[in-house]
């Protein structure tokens, strides 16, 4: 008569994985809070400059006061020869007529203006403070900047923006 | 018959669920953030007036050519680097006392007896111009916007709390000069360091007047003005703010390249 009972083999037991379906919502709600949507795939490849004290462009998306634009080399090289020094301008969240205006400086006017018709009701500011964000590439040339400032002054759209990538470290 | 129990419903799968949901918003999500100088483009002339006069002193032109050379007030530039520091020096140099014989601007230092007495002179002003016939509507509010420049001048004065306000001259300003070919990398650079030029003077008041930087203040003030229950405290800081810019106004001109 033995006062230890003998251990009978035993299966290891069944890890319990009813909250595996928790700690996957809580990395989900992490990045829905923590990232904001694309607005558009950019059919130019954009590396942007480097600066310091840059204004973070994040409460004016919010608020649906900035409407942004691409300037960079073509990511079909074969059409890189087409476009002044070979950089074309990429014109986000609208419906091209004519894919030939997708990349001159000739269709900033009536897209700023198409983009300001569609904003919310809750948008009340107007056309001179709502913000151009222009996202140029390093060696894109500055000449182009320029011809995009005097399209944005021709309509009134007085409030451009220079993207950088800030470095830094606040 | 037996009571059937209610089979439990299996939730293995739940966490599949979870993460296709998760995977998706990976992919569709960016997480860089949008950082971006802002500059305001003046606005379009449509009657050709003569060009004023600016004396030398008044004017610092930052230059950069097409082959990506720089040169700030007539020195050529070999690190941009050091363009945050020119500028500053250019801010400073007379900002204690005016020393007519070098090449940087001047200031001005009003004090409030001045401030009170421009007030009611342009308050004097912008009245007439209300009571003519025909006057534009523009006008007027030119007029009164004049006013309210005096009055800001007042309430900075007053915070600044010494018995002068300085104040650069009015016709100074930063010019950036490129050409068409001039790499957008180096227009960025020439920006940031205005910025970065703008920041240390602001910066550095702002931790002698209110003890308190610069950046916090910006930073305050922003994420408090659009909330209803803190607008006392985004008063009292755009009041902070605006005395600093005029201290050091960012008046910076981008002119268009010709070639």
């Amino acid at each position: 008569m033995s006062k230890f009972k003998k251990e009978g083999k035993k299966n290891a037991p069944g890890i319990n994985t009813s909250s595996l379906p928790d700690i996957v919502f809580m990395l989900l709600f992490f990045f829905m809070v923590a990232t904001t949507t694309k607005d558009a795939d950019p059919t130019v490849s954009v590396t942007p400059p480097e600066g310091v004290r840059a204004t973070d462009m994040t409460p004016y998306k919010q608020r649906s006061e900035i409407d942004f634009m691409y300037l960079g080399k073509p990511r079909n090289a074969a059409r890189a020869a087409e476009f002044n020094y070979g950089f074309a301008l990429f014109l986000d969240n609208v419906a091209q007529p004519d894919p030939g205006d997708l990349y001159s400086t000739n269709y900033i006017r009536q897209w700023k203006k198409d983009k300001f018709n569609s904003k919310p009701p809750s948008m009340t500011k107007p056309i001179e403070s709502v913000i151009t964000c222009v996202k140029a590439d390093r060696e894109a040339p500055s000449g182009i900047i320029f011809d995009i400032r005097k399209e944005l002054q021709e309509i009134d759209a007085l409030t451009i923006a220079y993207a950088v990538r800030d470095k830094s470290n606040i | 018959m037996a009571k059937k129990e209610i089979p439990e419903i299996n939730a293995g799968s739940m966490a599949d669920i979870a993460f296709l949901l998760l995977i998706f918003f990976l992919v569709t999500t960016t997480m860089d953030k949008d950082t971006a100088y802002v500059r305001s483009i003046p606005k379009k002339v449509l009657i050709k007036t003569e060009p004023v006069d600016v004396e030398k002193r008044n004017i610092c032109a930052i230059l950069a050519n097409s082959k990506n050379q720089l040169m700030v007030r007539g020195e050529i530039m070999n690190n941009p680097d050091d363009i945050s520091e020119k500028v500053i020096e250019w801010y400073t140099k007379n900002e204690v006392t005016n020393d007519v014989t070098n090449n940087f601007p001047m200031y001005s230092r009003i004090t409030m007896r001045e401030i009170d007495e421009k007030i009611s002179e342009f308050t004097a002003v912008a009245e007439e111009f209300e009571a003519t016939p025909n006057a534009s509507a523009d006008m007027i509010d030119f007029k009164w916007k004049q006013v309210t420049e005096w009055e800001n001048k007042k309430k900075a004065l007053k915070l600044l709390g010494k018995s002068e306000l300085p104040e650069l001259h009015f016709q100074a300003h930063v010019r950036i000069e490129v050409q068409k070919e001039t790499a957008y990398e180096l227009f960025a650079k020439i920006q940031s360091e205005l910025e970065e030029a703008i920041f240390t003077l602001r910066d550095k008041a702002s931790n002698e007047i209110f003890g308190e930087s610069y950046g916090v203040i910006k930073k305050r003030y922003d994420a408090n003005e659009g909330d209803k229950s803190k607008q006392a405290q985004a008063r009292e800081d755009k009041e902070k703010l605006d005395l600093l810019k005029i201290l050091y106004p960012d008046r910076f001109i981008e002119v268009t390249p010709k070639k």
